[in-house]
């Protein structure tokens, strides 16, 4: 099996899932119980929690477990424009989001929240002049993310940052960094909230983060009865928590290293398609190494997926989330219905081999030339 | 050029018959700490050396500055040779890295064969300075750079910046005492003190379960663990009180029970310290904050032992005690609301000037001594150090 769609999920490594397995079996206690089962589980989550702050370089009271980005996204959003709602109605996020910041978005304009889209550079970034222009006295929050998730188009946090605190101090400023995480070297400090999904590192299925400011407040979206996690009640799982700190621990490990060895492969793969005049890269000069976005031209999408799958090699089209519709970010890029229409994904790790590579691409020759001639 | 640390002392160079002890132990201390990270120690008339074998210098100062003993310590360049030409181009260059406006040098030079005095090498390095870096002043009162001249036997040193260290004496030059430790606001402070003044500290305490709980026993295995950042090794003794402390409540009057309680403790306390060869007792008492620590109530509790007992915070303000606390990272952890044998069974109107002969005839109605002997017998010794408890690096 030659796995190309790192940037769907990641496979559990398999420390990973060691402490989860030793956390399930030997913490089985509940984090809040009084007894010394519960005090042994809550030390170790505590022990968990301040590795992770550490990691990202944030304080241990401004990290919230979730279940994922989407989850973390939800809070972070609805939790922003419920709490400062009396402040402003209006929102920016820009067209490169993950499909659940418009899905979320949508929900938002129902409850009345007026949601405005930032244009883009030819090159993916995002226009400071447009942004600028958009921020007003009633902006409470725009929301860009990191890494985008189809083209891996990485924005300057920093820069964006300056300008939107420049404009409005008040405005907050949320970012979806759950495909840069393990990928790029994040700064959680660039933004007020962010959003993190486990699995996308190496870890379990199930878990996310949420990084909160502590100068920032959101209302909460789930109630219960937790005094420690306002935000998020519930009984917090241990095992995940603790596989979730493995995982950010191994995942930004060696991140140089593991990014010039993907950025080789990458190239690999971009040398070879040039024999191939009808397709196309979306990927721009500011996307990372990790996700090499292509259109195949007239050949469906999901039929050169599948006969790739004949040869046991797994692509992605837009993304996971959003698979068999128009790929929303080439369209916001390069306003091509045909080329948008046309997209896989290949995303790399650093456990990719140059074996698999060569042997994606003499498949790729197979089934390209197969379902072309059919064309 | 070579990167060292020096580590100077100011109060120990005072000690002259014991200044060999002194500086025997402060450097076993710095060993000890710095036992993780790859050093070079060299001796050196009124200094240290510190060579790191890897660019380590920020986690090492960081180490330094939880030693007792050490007054200053400084980053210094290391030249081979007391050459005043080399010594100027080497600062120039080094200035090159720098902001400022104005500087100033000092000097000072243990070797007295070199002809000039340090007041002259200042002037002298100060004017090619001046010479060299046209848009630089000289500011002996304000300056935003000090460069600093060391001259010794056959190496000289350049250095720009002062860390100050924590002072006092190395920890064990003066002897073991053991702390009182209850896991409030004033013990940790009232150690970290003793400390200070070259005390090796073991420390006791005492728990109730199930009357108090695992986590109020696990606030003091934390708060141990930071005091053994200073002490080294700090080992904790925890003696079950819950037998004596049924006992008491249970057979003399209310308003005696923390005076009985707080006599209980001390005769244990020091017949582990005397077992442990301490020769004080330490606690957070201070005077006036709660009745059992009026004068009266210090003298009648006192009195059941003849081991001195040091009261470092007896006289600070509370306020002040906090602020301590905050400075040594004891104050999160204290603050945690676990409930200590000293908060149960706290009767509503504790004596405030309690009479000694009432304590010896109530005391008497339990037999104390044996409950005291069974508890001293079953007491658990741990060896906390700044790394132990709670590692689940295998898990994370």
């Amino acid at each position: 099996m030659i796995y190309l769609d790192y940037s769907a999920t990641t496979p559990i490594s398999l420390e990973v899932l060691d402490s989860y397995n030793k956390a399930s079996k030997e913490f089985i206690g509940n984090p809040n119980s009084l007894h010394s089962l519960g005090v042994k589980s809550k030390e170790l989550m505590e022990s968990a929690t301040k590795q992770i702050s550490e990691l990202l370089g944030i304080q241990e009271q401004e990290l919230i477990y979730t279940s994922g980005a989407t989850e973390s996204n939800n809070m972070a959003l609805i939790g922003t424009a419920l709490h400062y709602g009396k402040r402003g109605n209006h929102i920016i996020v820009s067209k490169l989001e993950h499909p659940s910041i418009y899905k979320i978005c949508d929900y938002l304009k129902e409850l009345g929240f007026e949601i405005s889209y930032v244009k883009h550079e030819a090159n993916g970034l995002v226009d400071f002049e447009d942004l600028k222009k958009l921020i007003r006295p009633e902006t409470i929050l725009v929301s860009i993310c990191n890494v985008n998730s189809e083209l891996g188009i990485r924005q300057p946090l920093k820069m964006l940052r300056q300008i939107i605190k420049k404009e409005n101090p008040n405005t907050i400023f949320h970012s979806d960094m759950t495909q840069a995480l393990g990928k790029i070297p994040v700064n959680v400090k660039d933004v007020d909230l962010a959003s993190f999904s486990m699995h996308k590192v190496y870890g379990p299925k199930g878990i996310g983060l949420l990084y909160k400011s502590k100068m920032v407040h959101i209302a909460p979206l789930i109630h219960g009865s937790s005094k420690d996690s306002e935000l998020r009640p519930g009984t917090p799982p241990v095992p995940l928590i603790a596989a979730a700190a493995k995982s950010i621990r191994l995942g930004i490990k060696d991140l140089d290293r593991k990014e010039t060895f993907i950025r080789k492969l990458n190239e690999k793969i971009t040398t070879f398609l040039q024999e191939y005049p009808k397709i196309t890269i979306n990927s721009t000069n500011y996307s990372i190494p990790h996700i090499l976005n292509i259109s195949l031209g007239t050949i469906r999408p999901e039929t050169f997926i599948h006969a790739l799958e004949e040869y046991e090699i797994y692509v992605g089209t837009n993304t996971a989330c959003a698979s068999g519709e128009l790929s929303s970010s080439v369209m916001a890029i390069y306003d091509d219905e045909d080329r948008a229409s046309s997209t896989i994904r290949i995303s790399l790790s650093y456990l990719t081999t140059t074996e698999e590579i060569e042997r994606f691409m003499q498949c790729f020759k197979i089934v390209y030339h197969r379902l072309e001639e059919l064309q | 050029m070579k990167k060292v640390i020096i580590i100077k002392y100011g109060e120990l160079t005072t000690k002259k018959e014991n200044i060999n002890l002194f500086l025997t132990t402060l450097k076993e201390n710095i060993k000890q700490k710095l036992q993780e990270e790859q050093v070079e120690l060299t001796y050196d008339k009124g200094r240290m050396f510190l060579i790191p074998k890897k660019e380590q210098f920020d986690s090492i100062i960081l180490k330094l500055q939880e030693v007792f003993g050490i007054h200053e310590i400084n980053i210094a360049y290391e030249l081979e040779s007391l050459d005043l030409e080399e010594i100027q181009k080497t600062i120039f260059s080094l200035l090159k890295e720098k902001d400022f406006k104005t500087f100033k040098v000092e000097t000072k030079r243990s070797n007295k064969k070199i002809p000039k005095t340090s007041l002259e090498i200042s002037r002298m390095v100060g004017g090619f300075l001046l010479k060299q870096l046209q848009d630089k002043r000289v500011d002996v009162h304000d300056p935003d750079i000090v460069i600093h001249i060391e001259l010794r036997n056959t190496k000289s040193y350049i250095y720009f910046e002062k860390v100050t260290g924590l002072g006092g004496y190395p920890v064990r030059t003066l002897g073991k005492g053991l702390l009182m430790l209850s896991g409030g606001i004033d013990s940790p402070v009232a150690g970290y003190l003793t400390m200070k003044r070259g005390v090796k500290l073991e420390a006791i305490y005492f728990e109730s379960p199930p009357h108090t709980s695992i986590n109020a026993k696990n606030k003091v295995l934390e708060l141990s663990k930071i005091l053994s950042k200073y002490n080294g090794e700090l080992k904790l003794h925890v003696i079950k009180f819950t037998e004596i402390q049924e006992a008491i409540y249970k057979n003399i009057p209310h308003e005696y029970l923390i005076t009985i309680m707080r006599r209980m403790m001390y005769r244990i306390a020091e017949v582990i310290a005397i077992r442990g060869n301490a020769k004080i007792l330490v606690n957070g008492e201070s005077i006036g904050q709660v009745a059992s620590q009026t004068l009266t109530s210090m003298k009648a509790i006192n009195e059941v032992v003849h081991l001195p007992v040091i009261r470092p915070v007896a006289c600070f303000d509370k306020l002040e005690i906090i602020a301590l606390a905050k400075k040594i990272g004891t104050y999160e952890t204290s603050i945690l609301p676990f409930e200590d044998c000293c908060t149960i069974f706290v009767p509503d109107h504790p004596v405030i000037n309690p009479d000694r002969k009432l304590c010896e005839e109530y005391e008497n109605k339990i037999p104390y001594k044996e409950l005291i002997y069974k508890a001293i017998k079953n007491q658990e010794v741990i060896k906390v150090t700044a790394k132990n408890s709670n590692d689940f690096s295998d898990l994370l």
